[in-house]
């Protein structure tokens, strides 16, 4: 168009996808702020009480700590599957499985001591998560089924499981009316880490640390690249794909079902809306970092900070989708940018300009 | 006993016309919604946005509703800015090349999003307009489908014209040749002179279209009311039922009345919920109704699986370049 095209760099630009972001973010503020204006609202005022909501005091700080944590690990579920090319979109619904496995647990024991009871909880939650992504698993390590449209329907399953459950089997006699189950033992909440976080950051930040080195480091997470970047060259160097697939899509979906668990903890009972749209967020933090944990952990205090103000804002009459617009709008953003960081505009004067036929030379020329 | 019981029930459900007007006008929104899908995923483009496209689709043509009185109105402003918001996806996966399962993701939560902030002032306000059911004088009179299908709303003969349309163009002209040549290898249709760029935006405008005017019809007819939660994963299935449907417009038509009627039966299966006075018009056998609204989702799991068992000796029906970007330069 207009003699303008795009030419692939030789390296992609350091320090791309960081700009990528930054560019988003910009994309996404500044609509948001054409919204809040439409809506009657100043965004600068706007803008910075959410800032302040969630960074301008310790308190602050934890809650956004607290949203960082589900998005984190629900983002690092996602990114898992993702190093080697798979989608998880089920990460929303392995939420819900874990929560209703975290809390079959809690109910089974109610006089266990706390910490007995909080690690059985999430270990079960963790299981219930692994086990709704096994069906998809298995059916793409061995049929070759699409995990996309498997994962996202399992979704709608998992929550009208869930809306089954609260309004049926588990509902609290005492609740009137209300469809949720009965409150957990009290000694099943975690312990509080600092102001309103509670130890699930830790265990968060546990989790991606861990899994960020033995990834770098081990020789599963070199054969795990490998087949993400190449299934010739992983079966040729004898790395058995079926395994790595099955291993890799439990393992995630046992990761967002540790998020199911942990929110247990948050939310003292489950709730049909336990997942919270958590789990799609999640694609949205992974798909940001480029799969990466170390990036997945960055986003997510983002995020964590944008969801903590648009609660906030809820005060002034501006409705807390903002957050979620906003959050859309960054990836949005950032996967439009992103295509500079491995192309570069060549205008039309150019010497590696010209139709498709002259690539040769636009490469010698490059 | 149980047989005799589920046998009775049936009949009960079979002989209820609220049963069948249900089921028709759940067919026609998902009928719409996942045609354009076929339409945008036929020209390569995978657009996961469709659960948010109907969002948008269902608050802009309730709004256009109250302001102009005029359902068709409504659900024609409601397509065209649905076409244009789909554009969010075209302009970021199809000409940045960024991938279409994320960009599509993206758009369903920036369509969610947007329909629940914007749509905060209407959540209260009565609906200004609906769709009419169309008398066709004495073919409503026919026993059975008399009352059903010789009596739904416009919409509904609008859904299966576009339903033929649709077919027509893929199957039986140059359009649609190209089209589907873009989504099978848009390489070789790049070098047989197909614009690749602009047949996927355009599938992909169309796909929002007929997204808006499912989401219209149901902030129009199907539930006349408007809050942030009404679609309530109706656009998932959409999705699935284009591979429920192997992405052919006929058999597409099909599974929505299917899986229209899955959701129409699911509240009627409580007990003693009874068509007249008598006892015996009444059902018997309990479901619960929200289990009966998983089966959708089940039912495209289970052709999935089969389809992927078939394929495994012939060719996949899913078109070829599903998913994948188009760069020129990377030919």
């Amino acid at each position: 168009m207009f003699g303008f095209r795009l030419a692939k760099r030789d390296q992609a630009l350091p320090g791309g996808q960081v700009l990528a972001f930054g560019i988003g973010l910009i994309v996404a503020l500044a609509f948001g702020a054409v919204l809040l204006v439409v809506a009657g609202h100043s965004p600068v005022e706007i803008y910075l009480k959410m800032a302040d909501a969630a960074f301008g005091s310790p308190q602050a700080w934890s809650t956004t700590l607290t949203q960082a944590v589900p998005l984190g690990l629900a983002g690092l579920a996602v990114a898992v599957a993702g190093s080697m090319g798979l989608w998880n979109i089920g990460a929303e619904g392995q939420i819900i499985a874990g929560a209703i496995a975290g809390s079959w647990v809690a109910r089974l024991g109610p006089d266990l001591p706390g910490p007995m009871l909080i690690t059985l909880m999430l270990i079960g939650a963790a299981i219930g998560g692994g086990l709704l992504a096994l069906g998809p698993a298995i059916a793409r390590a061995h049929l070759g089924v699409n995990e996309i449209i498997t994962t996202l329907m399992l979704n709608e399953i998992a929550l009208r499981t869930v809306r089954y459950l609260v309004n049926g089997p588990w509902k609290d006699p005492t609740s009137i009316g209300f469809p949720v189950a009965p409150e957990l033992p009290e000694q099943a909440a975690l312990p509080t880490l600092f102001e309103r976080a509670d130890i699930s950051v830790l265990i968060a930040a546990a989790v991606l640390i861990v899994f960020g080195f033995y990834a770098a480091r081990s020789k599963w997470g070199f054969e795990l690249r490998i087949a993400g970047s190449s299934e010739k060259a992983a079966e040729y160097v004898g790395i058995s794909l079926k395994r790595k697939i099955l291993t890799v899509l439990v393992l995630s979906g046992a990761i967002a079902g540790l998020v199911g668990g942990l929110r247990l903890g948050a939310t003292d009972r489950i709730v049909e809306g336990v997942a919270e749209g958590w789990g799609f967020a999640g694609i949205i933090v992974a798909a940001l970092a480029l799969m990466r944990p170390s990036g997945v952990a960055a986003v997510a205090i983002a995020f964590g900070a944008l969801r903590v103000g648009g609660v906030a804002i809820k005060g002034q009459g501006v409705p807390a989708s903002i957050a979620e617009i906003i959050q859309a709008l960054v990836l949005l953003g950032a996967l439009g940018a992103a295509v500079f960081t491995t192309y570069r505009i060549v205008g039309p004067n150019s010497n590696s300009g010209g139709d498709a036929t002259s690539r040769d030379m636009s490469e010698v020329a490059s | 006993m149980i047989i005799a019981g589920i046998l009775g029930d049936l009949q009960v459900l079979l002989t209820d016309t609220g049963m069948w007007v249900n089921l028709l006008e759940f067919g026609i929104l998902l009928y719409l919604a996942a045609l354009g899908e076929v339409i945008a995923e036929k020209a390569g483009v995978l657009n996961l946005g469709v659960e948010g496209m109907m969002a948008v689709g269902a608050l802009t043509g309730y709004w256009a509703g109250i302001q102009t009185g005029s359902p068709w109105a409504a659900a024609v402003i409601a397509a065209l800015a649905v076409a244009i918001f789909a554009m969010v996806h075209g302009v970021v996966s199809v000409v940045m090349g960024a991938d279409q399962v994320v960009s599509g993701l993206a758009l369903t939560i920036l369509g969610l999003g947007l329909a629940a902030f914007l749509g905060t002032d209407l959540v209260s306000q009565p609906s200004g307009a609906k769709f009419s059911d169309l008398s066709l004088g004495a073919l409503g009179d026919i026993p059975g489908v008399g009352p059903t299908l010789f009596s739904m709303d416009g919409m509904g003969w609008v859904a299966l014209a576009l339903g033929f349309i649709t077919w027509f163009v893929l199957n039986r002209t140059r359009v649609g040749l190209n089209l589907r040549a873009v989504g099978e290898s848009a390489a070789t249709a790049d070098a047989a002179g197909t614009p690749v760029v602009a047949t996927r935006l355009v599938a992909v405008a169309i796909g929002g279209a007929f997204a808006g005017l499912a989401g219209a019809y149901l902030t129009l007819k199907v539930t006349p009311s408007w809050n942030e939660s009404i679609v309530g994963g109706l656009g998932w299935i959409a999705v699935a039922l284009v591979i429920f449907g192997a992405w052919r417009p006929g058999r597409v038509l099909i599974g929505a009345l299917l899986f229209g009627g899955l959701i129409a039966v699911g509240p009627r299966f409580q007990t003693r919920r009874c068509n007249g006075d008598e006892i015996t018009d009444c059902i018997t056998t309990e479901i619960n109704p929200i289990v009966v609204s998983m089966l959708p989702y089940a039912l495209t799991i289970a052709v999935l699986v089969l389809l992927s068992i078939r394929s495994r000796n012939r060719p996949s029906v899913a078109p070829a370049a599903i998913g994948q970007a188009y760069r020129r330069e990377e030919r």
